[in-house]
C-alpha cells in the first residue's frame, strides 16, 4: 500500500559456526521457535489434506462402515452429471467475477494514484470497506437486492415496464448475482494491490508523457499497465484460486434450497457440491473425491498460469 | 522416503481415530450433558426438571438449529466427546437409525415399559432394523392449514373453520378453491406447491418411498406418484405465490398478506406469529385436505459413550412422560406424543388468540390419529428433497411438467445410486 518500508535491521554479525562441541539444546533452539507455526499446520493444515486422499478412497460414512472402495468414488464421479454441471457453474462464476473484477481495480488504481485527485487517502481506504465486510452481511443485502417479489433492482425494472426477472431462479441470473457478489468484496481489495506497485512509477515517467502529448488513456495503456503486469499475474492466480473454491455466495444465496443452490443446482459449485455430499448426505468419501478433484484443478490452472507467467517475465 | 514416514503417520493417527473405541458409563450418575437445538427453549424444560430433581445438574447446550446439532453430533460420535443425551429431529433421525451401534438401547434401560405410551407411529421410527430402540419421541408436529380468515371474506369464501375444513375435503378440491380465490382477487392462493401440497400428500399414504420391508418403492408407489400429480397440478394451476418454505421472500410475503393458506403443523404457528406480528387475530387454523397429517417431531437419545447414561434416561422417563409432554404442551405450545393426554381438558381447553382463539389442542390431535407408520429410511430426506425441486422447478423456473417426474427419478438414481 505504501511505498516507505521498513528500516532494514542491522544484521548481526555472522553468527559462529556450530562446532561439534555446540550443546544439543542449542542447536534445536531454532527449530522449537519455528515449531508453532509447523505443528499447527501439520495438524490443520497438512493432516486434514492428506486425510483427505485416503479418505476418498472409501465408502466412508462417519458413524458407520468405512469400505476400501479403490478408485470407485472417482469413476462415480466422473459419470455424475451434477459434477460436471458444478464445474460449469464454477467456471462461469469465476469467470463472470474476476474479469469485471480486475479491469474495475485496473481503472480504480489508475485514477487513484492521480497526482492531483484530493483525500487521496479516503478514498483509498473507502475502496477497502467491502472487503472488510462478512460475506454472510453481503449476500443477504445482494439476495435482497436481486429478490423476485420484493428486490430494488425488479422495482426499478418495474419502473421502466419490464416485468420482474427472478435472477436467482435462473442459471445465467444467479451466475450473475453471486458474480456481482464476489466482484463487490474483491475489487478494493486488488485496486490496493494495484495501487501499491503504481506508486512504485516514478511520477516523472507520467509528467513527461505528458509533456510528449500522451493523454490519459494513453498514459493508462502504455504506462500503467506494462508497469503493474507482475501484479496482474499474481492477481489473476489468486482470484482463480478463490474463484474455484467459492462456497459461502452460492450457499446464501438460495434460501430455500441451500445445497443445491436451486431447484435444479443452476448455481451448485463444486466447493458446495462437497458440502452436500459430505454434511448432507454424509458420504464422506465421495466429498473427498470431489474435493482431490478440485485440487487437481487448482494445480492445474496454477501451472498454467506460471508457465504464462515465466513466458512473460523472459519477454521483457 | 519422508513422504512415506508423513502417510504412515497419518494412518496410524487415523486408526487411533477410528469410532467404536471405548464404552460408556463411568460417570458420577448426578449430572449430565444435554445437546438440544436453539429457538425452541429447552432451557424452560430444563428448568422444571431441575425443580424435580434439585439433586441432578443438567449441563445444557444449544448446539445450533437442528440441522447443526445433528451435525455436531455425527462429528461426536465419530471420534469426539459425546454428550449423554441429545435431540434428534425427525428428519435426521434415520441417518442415526441406520447406525444404531452409536446409541444406548434403551430397551436396555426400561423402555419396553414406557413404548406403549407413545403414538406407535412414531415410536416406529426410532426402532433399527433389530428392535434396538433408539430414542423416545418428545413431540410431533400435527397438521393443519393455516388462513387468512380477512383474505378470505374479501374472496367471498367463507372464513369460520368448520365450513373452511368442508371446502377442502382432499387435494383436489384444494385446489379448486384456490382456484376460486385466485380468480376472484387476482392474488396467489397458497405460498408454493412443492411444500404445501406435495409433502403434505405424500405423507399421507399408507407406504412412502419404501415398503413395509425397507425396501426401495419410490418410483413404483402409486401413493407418491399421486402426491407428486398434485404437486404439479397445484404448480401450474397458477394458485401458488412461487415462495419456498423459510426462504426471506416467504417471510416478508406472509407478513403482506401475499397468500391465503399455508401448511401449518403446530411448531409453524410460532413461524407466523414471528414472522407476521401484525397479522394478530387474522389467522385460523383448518383440518389439512385428508383429514390426517404430521410434518416434524423430535427425539431423545442416549449416545453409547455417553458418561451418565441412567441419569439421562432419568430425565426422559421424567419430562416425556404422558403428564410431563402435557405440561409442556401447556407452556410452550409442543404437541404431545402420548395419546392418552389427547383428550385431557387442560389440552382441549387451549385457544389461540393469534388464530381467532382456535382450539389447537383437538385439531392437531386428531390429525394424527388417523395416521399409518411407515417406514423412514436414511434416503427419506434426499428422494424427498429430489421430488420438492421438480416441483419448484416446474412452479418457479417454467421447468417441463411432462418429464418433471422422469426428470427426478433420474436424479434421485444418481443421488442415491439406486
Amino acid at each position: 500500500m505504501s511505498t516507505t518500508l521498513a528500516p532494514v535491521p542491522v544484521a548481526p554479525a555472522e553468527p559462529p559456526a556450530p562446532r561439534v562441541g555446540t550443546p544439543l539444546r542449542e542447536r534445536l533452539a531454532p527449530y522449537a521457535y519455528i515449531a508453532p507455526f509447523f505443528v499447527l499446520f501439520a495438524v490443520f493444515g497438512l493432516f486434514p489434506f492428506l486425510f483427505t486422499f485416503y479418505v476418498a478412497l472409501f465408502d466412508w460414512n462417519p458413524i458407520g462402515d468405512q469400505t476400501f472402495i479403490g478408485l470407485d468414488n472417482f469413476t462415480r464421479m466422473l459419470d455424475d452429471p451434477r459434477f460436471w454441471n458444478a464445474t460449469r457453474n464454477t467456471v462461469s462464476i469465476w469467470f463472470l467475477s474476476t474479469v469485471p473484477q480486475l479491469f474495475i481495480a485496473l481503472l480504480l488504481a489508475h485514477l487513484l494514484n492521480h497526482a492531483r485527485l484530493r483525500a487521496a487517502l479516503f478514498f483509498r481506504m473507502s475502496v477497502l470497506v467491502p472487503y472488510v465486510t462478512s460475506v454472510a452481511a453481503t449476500a443477504i443485502v445482494f439476495a435482497q437486492l436481486f429478490d423476485r417479489d420484493f428486490g430494488l433492482l425488479n422495482w426499478l425494472l418495474g419502473l421502466v415496464g419490464v416485468d420482474p426477472v427472478d435472477f436467482v431462479g435462473s442459471t445465467w441470473g444467479s451466475h450473475v448475482v453471486i458474480a456481482a457478489m464476489v466482484t463487490w468484496r474483491w475489487f478494493g481489495y486488488t485496486t490496493l494491490l494495484y495501487l501499491a506497485s503504481l506508486q512504485a512509477v516514478p511520477r516523472d515517467v507520467y509528467e513527461s508523457a505528458a509533456i510528449d502529448g500522451a493523454g490519459g488513456w494513453q498514459r493508462f495503456r502504455h504506462i500503467t499497465v506494462p508497469a503493474l503486469r507482475p501484479v496482474i499475474i499474481f492477481t489473476v492466480i489468486t482470484s482463480t484460486i478463490g474463484g474455484l473454491q467459492i462456497f459461502t455466495e452460492p450457499l446464501l444465496v438460495s434460501p430455500g434450497s441451500s445445497l443445491t443452490c436451486g431447484s435444479v443446482r443452476q448455481c451448485q459449485t463444486l466447493t458446495l457440491m462437497l458440502y452436500e455430499q459430505g454434511f448432507g448426505r454424509y458420504e464422506f468419501g465421495y466429498g473427498s473425491a470431489i474435493g482431490v478433484a478440485l485440487f487437481l484443478m487448482v494445480v492445474f490452472v496454477a501451472a498454467v498460469n506460471y508457465l504464462l507467467s515465466s513466458r512473460i517475465k523472459a519477454d521483457r | 522416503m519422508k513422504l512415506r514416514a508423513i502417510v504412515a503417520a497419518v494412518l496410524l493417527v487415523t486408526a487411533a481415530c477410528s469410532p467404536g473405541s471405548g464404552e460408556g458409563g463411568g460417570g458420577d450418575g448426578k449430572s449430565f450433558e444435554f445437546w438440544s437445538f436453539s429457538g425452541i427453549n429447552q432451557k424452560a424444560a430444563v428448568e422444571e426438571y431441575k425443580k424435580k430433581r434439585p439433586e441432578v445438574e443438567v449441563k445444557l447446550t444449544e448446539v445450533g438449529n437442528a440441522q447443526e446439532t445433528a451435525q455436531s453430533l455425527t462429528t461426536a460420535l465419530a471420534g469426539g466427546k459425546v454428550p449423554d443425551l441429545v435431540l434428534i429431529q425427525g428428519d435426521d433421525l434415520p441417518k442415526f437409525v441406520e447406525q444404531p451401534q452409536n446409541f444406548v438401547d434403551l430397551k436396555t434401560l426400561g423402555a419396553d415399559e414406557i413404548k406403549g405410551d407413545y403414538l406407535d407411529w412414531v415410536m416406529a421410527q426410532s426402532v433399527a432394523k433389530d428392535g434396538q430402540i433408539l430414542g423416545i419421541p418428545t413431540d410431533v408436529g400435527g397438521m393443519a392449514m393455516a388462513y387468512r380468515t380477512d383474505l378470505f371474506a374479501a374472496a367471498g369464501l367463507p372464513t369460520d373453520r368448520e365450513s373452511v375444513g368442508k371446502l377442502w375435503p382432499d387435494w383436489n378440491a384444494f385446489i379448486e378453491t384456490g382456484k376460486r380465490y385466485t380468480e376472484k382477487t387476482g392474488q396467489p392462493f397458497v405460498d408454493n406447491a412443492a411444500t404445501s401440497v406435495f409433502y403434505q400428500a405424500v405423507n399421507q399414504g399408507s407406504q412412502k418411498y419404501y415398503d413395509d420391508k425397507r425396501e426401495l418403492v419410490y418410483s413404483t408407489n402409486p401413493q407418491v406418484k399421486s402426491a407428486f400429480d398434485l404437486g404439479i397440478k397445484a404448480a401450474q394451476a397458477g394458485i401458488t405465490a412461487k415462495l419456498a418454505s423459510f426462504a426471506e421472500g416467504w417471510s416478508a410475503g406472509m407478513a403482506q398478506g401475499r397468500f391465503a393458506v399455508v401448511a401449518a403443523p403446530s411448531w409453524m404457528l410460532n413461524a407466523i406469529r414471528s414472522n407476521a406480528p401484525d397479522t394478530a387475530g387474522k389467522w385460523d387454523l383448518a383440518t389439512v385436505p385428508g383429514k390426517s397429517g404430521n410434518w416434524g417431531g423430535s427425539y431423545l437419545a442416549i449416545p453409547k459413550r455417553a458418561k451418565n447414561p441412567k441419569a439421562a434416561w432419568e430425565y426422559i422417563r421424567t419430562m416425556q412422560s404422558p403428564q410431563g409432554q402435557l405440561e409442556h404442551f401447556v407452556k410452550s405450545g409442543a404437541l404431545p406424543t402420548t395419546p392418552s393426554v389427547y383428550q385431557d381438558p387442560q389440552l382441549t381447553a387451549r385457544s389461540e388468540p393469534f388464530f381467532s382463539g382456535a382450539p389447537i389442542g383437538t385439531i392437531y390431535t386428531q390429525s394424527l390419529l388417523g395416521l399409518k407408520p411407515f417406514y423412514i429410511g436414511p434416503d427419506s430426506t434426499t428422494i424427498g428433497t429430489e421430488f420438492l425441486n421438480a416441483i419448484t422447478n416446474v412452479e418457479e423456473n417454467g421447468g417441463n411438467a411432462a418429464t418433471a417426474w422422469d426428470d427426478a427419478v433420474r436424479n434421485i438414481k444418481t443421488a442415491i445410486g439406486k
